[in-house]
């Protein structure tokens, strides 16, 4: 028994003369493999021993008595490994030795009587009883490994210390040990095999995958699971890891909502499943829930919105949460997507999970990690717009068609602005380079009893717009574990915390760039200031950009994760566990609405400063205990955990707005307003649920799985708090049967597996069941007294969305897996939604709130491929392929035709559809859009919510990715091109501002020059109708207004080099590499707005970032 | 022995630790407290303050914002006097506003632009459901103090007849919706105007019952001291005043209109007519109920929308006095005097008249003017209708010429029983106008409205010209479709 084992040592330590060559905490990075140089001739064993100390850090415990007995040593060995030095040292001794750990302990070789006849009794039956140690590639042990006798059912799983004990097992047999993440380990059957050292598997298929409380490997998953490490993410020069995903995972679908650093990212995994309620995904970091919406920031700034809908409100919250993670503290995320994965997360997981774990301290001598990154991002394209000459030749047209006069209001054509000006506002606006900088450090290390690894970033970056505006961030991550000395009781303890300093012009100012008149005036004055251009009546002819610049946004955020983990191994394979998460977001955000000096010089008499402050909490904590259970049963291995969640969450955010202010430098101060008024919102969330699963795997060919979990949650009245969901899934190893060994071989891996289970989304607002009477916000008091009115109409009833999601995957691996194939299908049919069932105004209020048998489904075929084309001695490629092709459908809604959705949704089409009519041209005679009535006869004015029958689907048909990792020597090249194919707005006929081309509207009248195709003269025949101010009519709702906004985009290229080892080892580093990384490098589209990500027209594009970098090891 | 002692010690603490969490309690994990933010419904008519927080949420609410019921360019004093011929709009606003289409008379549902249907939403919306849900939570509750309750209750109750007036003056035959409760109220059908006006009536009658005989402080229950009184809430008198005008529309209650204005009119402790430029102020002798201004930095809406400024008007100052109202004032009228109820702005060349009633519009300027609701000049002229219509003739004269002293004119020429029918009318139109769309009113209820509207819709510009069933305005659409048992005003 392995504890009796260590006291015997003890013993011989404390009766004898201990020679203990070692000093006590030795400790190296060193691999495990021990070369040995020796030439002995005729010297003691003792001082062998001395010197093969020195050269492996092995000790050595033996005691003089041995010594004695020890012959003198001859050997002559260069660059073997320590075990078959000791072999040959020890061939004519009548000593023994064992290897444990790294300490070489030395014994007699003979036997009493008593063992002889031991031998002799074993030798006739051929059985022994198996100890031995398995240990990972640091010396830590291993608990909860699986050792089995191979091709038999005599199993065991080692305990905390990492021992293992087999009874009876055939001499002539050999043990089998496995464990997920490491290379499975065969060894000839021994009395004591001694420390077994497992290697990290290196081939995909066995990477550690993290999944809901637990590990496994793309080998023995059931699940659909996309992972990202480290590497991937530290290769892109991004502020928010959701930007590192892009392309890469399939089934994931991310858009850069605007290129305003800190700004909005839309996740959708397989799909939008809830049509009203929220439809991001559960994000967990290291075990802790995080909000997917930043629900604080209540002033909406530039920031743009992580899409979707914000708990039940009707659109989402400005920014994203996650860019309060610091992306290089990452290890790696988990994209989980079906029933299987995501089933034991249950009520929250109806829209996928994403699981980020960060980086942990390894064992091994304190490692300093330096990286600095310096780069400029810009915007990649400039809308092509009419400069003056064709500005002005089309006002000119305008008032010909129109026989219009040209006014005292129309200054850029009637001699108040200066005609003979150009000035392309994109370049001048939105044109500017943006700074990129990131320093990060790191000091890591540990020994077998305490890991540790500190780390601390600063980014800041600025925009493209003029003016100083920036960025910053700092962050602090840490990580500590360790383990008793019987390596029963274990902890681990995370924290990552960033402070954010956001401060940005409130205005994006992309919209303003594209559409101010090129022959818009000068922007100062020749003394310096903002130049208004006022007519003789003193009246400013235009809002100058700069001054939208001098009302400010300031986003102050910090953000704490911090999680603690517990565990301690009861018995061999049983372990208790307990995780304590706790985050904490603090948002503090100021945004002026009114300045002076950005007020029409002759307006600001009349105008007061008014501005806006939002603050607030939002603090989770969260408690899950669980208990696991590994046992082997007959030839499979059985796999038990039963736990519970604890969470709740308070929130309390305040907006106040003040006014009367006397200056506009003091805007930032409360104290300096006249007038407040101010708006809380104060939530608590408590949540609570147990859960369990199943897992049996027999002998890795056939795996079953089922989890279950019971959910409560106060979003809900009582009688609805509480739901069950499940699932169930199985998987086939097919290539473990003999078919396969044999004749097949050339198909390395194949795995068929299926899921189908439940899961909820309860996305909705805290307290939507209660009806409440809110307080009448932002008046003065009506009689002094704060005043009441009812907020809705309240449902106790309401319950949860549910989604089933149906999953049958395939996952295949060909030539020794250097080919590796993932087709998955998925079905997920969300229903229950939860809806507001309209109701007549006469009732007090047009909705309530209700779960109608709305449902929605949505389908999708991904495909994976991984290749390694190359493996060389020195040159290297690898390449990863991606392909996803989704399809959302309305597939019920019970009373939508008296819904106020009737106009929106049509069943059996997207819920990402519009209604278009039909456009039919430009009428040759008059110069008139033409369309096609619902009979197909054109008109001029089709008929709202009658003629517009043609439906766009603006989901992507499919999406994806390809990527390359080339490596020469030491030269590194990674690429990435991303893919979607899509539908989007188009402006050909009117800029963004769906203008009439011939308009003029101060600030808003420039046009793309593809109007200048327009209709002049009768019979002819074009696209554009005729110059004029009549309104643009009916073309941006018809299906001429959308036209192909596919894309093909160099996402990501990373270009590194790791200096030569023996340059570095002068330098006393451990590695240096340098890199040059880029982003949204190049785009390939027929798009003809800004950008076919974001496909807006008033939001600053994701920007082409290009940094260099150096990274130091030391 | 020992180690295995500490881990049968470790392994039952942790054990207990997992039990404890785990069956502490799922439900009450899940509980959490009502948010501290609002007031659970059940909660409101509780207590005392609560109630009166939720009663002047209703009159809060009437002139939240620049687009409220009471107050500003989407207000009934607004649309009315543009559909009536109070207003001129200004050129600039877009045709397809709803503004446009009430001023030339062009409403429309159920094609795009749409108009009509604003008063439907913005009454049936949260100020009817209020009352009713007011109405049922003060009946039932059993801890307010008895005087809170009561007057509350009348106030209400007031506030009921109150809206369901405007219903069924601006789109006749209205659904009665008397409770709060939504499944019900979904599917009703269309109410007689006559029955709507006999609850209206049974309302004010049950108001009188319970409201105070003065103006109640915030607390619910005690009244100001004479004199300094905040005239904000309903009283007494407001439902009293109110019936009076409800028994003048009904057309067979002339003796009734006359008793209860004649209540108002000789509360003297109370009410009198100050000058004109002292009419519009808080709290001013002649107000029987106003509305106080809650947007911060502002006095009257109404103030702030109809104040031209000296770049005359534009979209943000949309309206101003039409020829037609502008023509009717006799000469040597003090109301149409310059800085008194009218004033001029000269823009481009041309000169602009505008209401002046209400004079601040000044941002931050100190509160001094309220929004004016029910007033005693009103209830002159009710009485004198009345009494004309009873052939009271020289009561009803007196009656009329008490208002015309006030403008600086001479008593009235006319004399016989039609004559001073009209001269009353034409009375009401320069004493009323942009006040409440009285005039709007008063040509539907006298039958004028087919012979005033058909010269002067064509003048606001509509070259199709008046059509007679635009006096009521059209039910929105989707009522119309969610509630199958509602059918449209014709011509809609």
């Amino acid at each position: 028994m392995p504890p009796r084992y260590i006291y015997k040592l003890m013993l011989i330590m404390r009766l004898t003369t201990v020679i203990l060559i070692a000093t006590i905490l030795q400790v190296s990075a060193a691999s495990f493999a021990q070369k040995v140089t020796l030439s002995e001739k005729k010297a003691p064993l003792k001082e062998v021993f001395k010197e093969l100390r020195k050269q492996t850090h092995y000790d050595f415990i033996c005691t003089d008595e041995l010594f004695e007995t020890a012959k003198m040593v001859n050997i002559n060995v260069r660059g073997v490994e320590l075990k078959d030095v000791l072999d040959q040292i020890f061939k004519d001794q009548p000593l023994n030795y064992t290897i444990d750990e790294k300490t070489v302990v030395i014994s007699t070789k003979e036997l009493s009587f008593i063992d002889k006849a031991k031998e002799a009794v074993k030798d006739f039956f051929t059985n022994t009883d198996v100890t031995g140690r398995v240990l990972d590639e640091q010396g830590l042990p291993i608990a909860s490994a699986t050792v089995t006798v191979k091709g038999t059912s005599n199993a065991t799983i080692t305990d905390a210390a990492g021992y293992f004990h087999l009874a009876n097992v055939d001499d002539k047999a050999s043990i089998v040990i496995s464990v997920i993440g490491y290379e499975k380990m065969e060894t000839p059957v021994k009395a004591n095999v001694g420390s077994i050292r497992l290697t990290i598997a290196l081939s995909k298929l066995d990477e550690v995958q993290v999944i809901a409380y637990d590990q496994t490997s793309q080998r023995l998953s059931l699940g659909n699971i996309g992972k990202i490490s480290s590497k991937e993410i530290e290769e892109q020069p991004v502020n928010n890891p959701l930007l590192a995903l892009e392309g890469r995972v399939a089934g994931l679908f991310i858009t850069q909502n605007t290129g305003v650093p800190g700004g909005g990212v839309t996740v959708r995994i397989q799909g939008q499943n809830s049509i009203n309620q929220g439809s991001d995904p559960l994000y967990i970091v290291d075990g802790m829930p995080i909000s997917a919406q930043n629900n604080l920031l209540t002033v909406l700034g530039p920031l743009g919105t992580s899409g979707g809908r914000l708990n039940g409100g009707s659109s989402g919250a400005p920014g994203s949460p996650l860019s309060f993670l610091n992306p290089s503290d990452i290890e790696s995320i988990e994209i989980l997507k079906d029933a299987e994965a995501t089933a034991i997360y249950g009520a929250r997981a109806s829209n996928g999970a994403i699981l980020i774990t960060t980086k942990k301290g390894k064992i091994g001598q304190m490692k300093v990690d330096i990286n600095l990154q310096q780069g400029v991002g810009h915007v990649t394209h400039e809308l092509p717009m009419l400069n003056t000459q064709q500005y002005l030749q089309m006002r000119l047209e305008e008032k010909k068609n129109d026989n219009a006069a040209i006014s005292a209001t129309d200054y850029d054509i009637n001699g108040l602005w200066d005609q003979s000006r150009y000035t392309d506002w994109q370049k001048t606006l939105i044109g500017g380079n943006a700074q990129y900088s990131d320093f990060n450090g790191s000091i890591s290390g540990g020994t077998t009893a305490i890991q540790y690894l500190i780390g601390g970033t600063y980014h800041r970056e600025t925009t493209v717009f003029p003016g100083d505006f920036n960025d910053q961030k700092g962050s602090l991550h840490f990580s500590l574990s360790g383990a008793s000395t019987n390596q029963r009781f274990r902890f681990q303890l995370t924290g990552n915390f960033l402070a954010d300093n956001d401060q940005l012009p409130k205005t994006d100012l992309t919209s303003t760039a594209i559409l101010l008149e090129p022959d818009a005036p000068a922007l100062y004055k020749s003394d310096g200031t903002l130049n208004w251009e006022p007519n003789s009546s003193g009246t400013s002819t235009w809002t100058n950009p700069l001054s939208l610049l001098l009302v400010p946004f300031l986003n102050k955020t910090s953000n704490l994760i911090s999680n603690a983990l517990l565990s301690y191994n009861i018995l061999p394979g049983l372990e208790i566990k307990t995780t304590f998460g706790y985050n904490s977001m603090n948002s503090n955000a100021f945004q002026a609405q009114n300045v002076i000096a950005a007020t029409k010089p002759e307006s600001r008499l009349t105008t007061s400063r008014s501005a806006s402050y939002s603050m607030g909490y939002s603090n989770t904590w969260n408690i899950e205990p669980q208990i696991t259970y590994k046992k082997s049963i007959a030839k499979g291995v059985l796999n038990l955990l039963a736990g519970a969640t604890i969470l709740q969450n308070n929130t309390n955010t305040s907006l106040l707005s003040g006014s009367g202010y006397n200056s506009d430098d003091v805007m930032q101060s409360l104290s300096s307003a006249t007038a407040l008024s101010g708006n809380s919102v104060i939530s608590q969330y408590k949540y609570n649920s147990i859960f369990g699963r199943v897992n049996y795997n027999w002998q890795d060919s056939y795996i079953v799985e089922a989890t279950a979990r019971r959910d409560g949650t106060s979003r809900f009245g009582s009688g609805n708090q509480f739901h069950d969901f499940w699932s169930v899934g199985g998987g086939w190893i097919f290539t473990s049967e003999d078919v396969f060994k044999k004749d097949l071989s050339f198909v390395s891996f194949g795995k068929l597996k299926a899921s189908y289970g439940t899961t909820g989304n309860d996305q909705i607002a805290n307290y939507s069941y209660l009806n409440q009477y809110n307080n009448i916000n932002n008046i003065v008091a009506y009689q002094g007294i704060a005043s009441l009115a009812p907020g809705g109409l309240n449902n106790p009833n309401i319950a949860w969305e549910e989604t089933r999601k149906l999953s049958i995957g395939a996952d295949i691996g060909f030539l020794k897996d250097r080919i590796l194939l993932d087709v998955s299908y998925a079905r997920n049919s969300s229903s229950n939604e939860l809806l507001s069932y309209p109701l007549p105004a006469i009732t007090g209020f047009t909705s309530v709130f209700q779960n109608l048998g709305a449902t929605v489904q949505n389908t999708s075929w991904e495909f994976v491929l991984n290749t390694i084309n190359i493996k060389g001695k020195d040159f290297h490629w690898n390449s990863s392929f991606n392909l996803t092709i989704p399809k959302n459908t309305l597939t019920s809604y019970p009373g939508l035709a008296s819904s106020t959705l009737v106009n929106t949704y049509v069943i059996g089409q997207s819920l990402n559809l519009t209604k278009a009519y039909h456009f039919l041209g430009v009428d040759p005679a008059t110069g008139n859009y033409i369309f096609s009535d619902i009979n197909g006869n054109p008109t001029t004015s089709p008929i709202a919510n009658r003629d517009n029958y043609v439906l766009i689907d603006l989901n992507p048909k499919y999406y994806g990715g390809v990527q390359n990792s080339l490596s020469y020597k030491n030269l590194h090249l990674d690429f990435l091109f991303s893919f979607t194919k899509q539908k989007g707005p188009n402006y050909i006929y009117a800029n963004p501002q769906a203008l009439a081309p011939g308009s003029f509207f101060a600030g808003f009248s420039n046009q793309p020059i593809t109007v200048l195709n327009r209709w002049q003269n009768p019979g002819d025949m074009t696209s554009i109708k005729k110059f004029t101010t009549s309104s643009l009519g009916s073309i941006p709702s018809s299906d001429a207004y959308y036209a192909d906004a596919s894309y093909i985009r160099l996402k990501n290229v990373s270009l590194s080099y790791s200096l030569p080892d023996e340059w570095i080892k002068r330098v006393h580093f451990q590695n240096c590499r340098i890199y040059l990384q880029g982003q949204n490098l190049l785009t390939i589209t027929n798009f003809n707005g800004m950008d076919p990500e974001n496909l807006s027209g008033s939001s600053l594009p994701p920007l082409r970032v290009i940094t260099v970098g150096l990274q130091v090891g030391l | 022995m020992q180690s295995i002692n500490k881990n049968y010690r470790a392994f039952t603490i942790a054990l207990l630790l997992f039990m404890v969490i785990n069956w502490e309690g799922c439900k009450k994990l899940v509980t959490v407290d009502p948010p501290v933010t609002g007031v659970n419904s059940q909660n409101v008519y509780n207590t005392d303050a609560t109630a009166v927080a939720a009663l002047t949420g209703i009159y809060a609410n009437m002139v939240v914002s620049s687009n409220s019921l009471a107050a500003g360019a989407q207000s009934i004093s607004t649309f009315c006097g543009l559909s009536a011929d109070e207003f001129t709009l200004y050129s600039g606003v877009s045709a397809t506003s709803n503004s446009s289409l009430y001023y030339k008379n062009q409403l429309a549902v159920n094609s795009s632009p749409s108009a009509g249907g604003e008063f439907w939403g913005g009454i049936y919306g949260t100020p009817l459901y209020s009352c009713n849900a007011a109405i049922e939570g003060l009946n039932a509750s059993t801890t307010l103090t008895p005087a809170v309750k009561q007057q509350l209750l009348g106030e209400a109750k007031f506030m009921r007849a109150f809206f369901y007036f405007y219903l069924a003056n601006l789109y006749g035959d209205v659904p009665l919706v008397i409770s709060s409760n939504y499944a019900t109220n979904a599917s009703l059908p269309r109410t007689p105007k006559a029955q709507v006006y006999a609850q209206i009536i049974q309302d004010l009658k049950d108001a009188q019952g319970l409201l105070a005989d003065g103006y109640i402080k915030a607390d619910g229950q005690s009244l100001y001291a004479n004199g300094s009184e905040q005239r904000l809430r309903p009283c007494k008198s407001a439902a009293t005043a109110l019936l009076a005008r409800v028994y003048l529309y009904t057309g067979s209650n002339y003796a009734d209109a006359i008793t209860q204005a004649s209540a108002v009119i000789s509360n003297s402790s109370y009410y009198s007519l100050p000058a004109l430029n002292s009419v519009f102020l808080a709290n001013s002798k002649e107000a029987i109920w106003q509305l106080q201004p809650v947007v911060t930095g502002h006095n009257t809406e109404d103030g702030w929308l109809y104040v031209l400024p000296s770049t005359g008007p534009s979209t943000s100052y949309p309206v101003y006095l039409s020829p037609q109202l502008l023509g009717s004032f006799e000469a040597g009228d003090l109301r149409k005097v310059n800085g008194n109820w009218v004033n001029t702005v000269t823009s481009g060349g041309v000169t602009y008249y505008y209401p002046y009633k209400y004079k601040s519009a000044t941002l931050n300027a100190a509160v001094t003017e309220y929004t004016m609701v029910l007033r005693l000049g009103e209830q002159y002229l009710i009485r004198a209708e009345a009494e004309a219509q009873l052939n009271q003739l020289s009561a009803s004269i007196l009656d009329l010429n008490v208002i015309r002293t006030r403008a600086g004119l001479p008593g009235t020429t006319a004399t016989t029983q039609a004559a001073l029918l009209t001269a009353i009318q034409h009375e009401r139109q320069v004493e009323l106008f942009s006040e409440w769309g009285h005039r709007w009113l008063d040509l539907k209820r006298t039958g004028t409205v087919d012979a005033v509207m058909g010269a002067v819709t064509l003048a606001k510009g509509n070259s199709s010209g008046w059509n007679t069933q635009q006096q009521l305005y059209p039910l929105p659409l989707g009522d119309i479709q969610k509630d199958p048992a509602l059918v449209q005003n014709p011509g809609y």
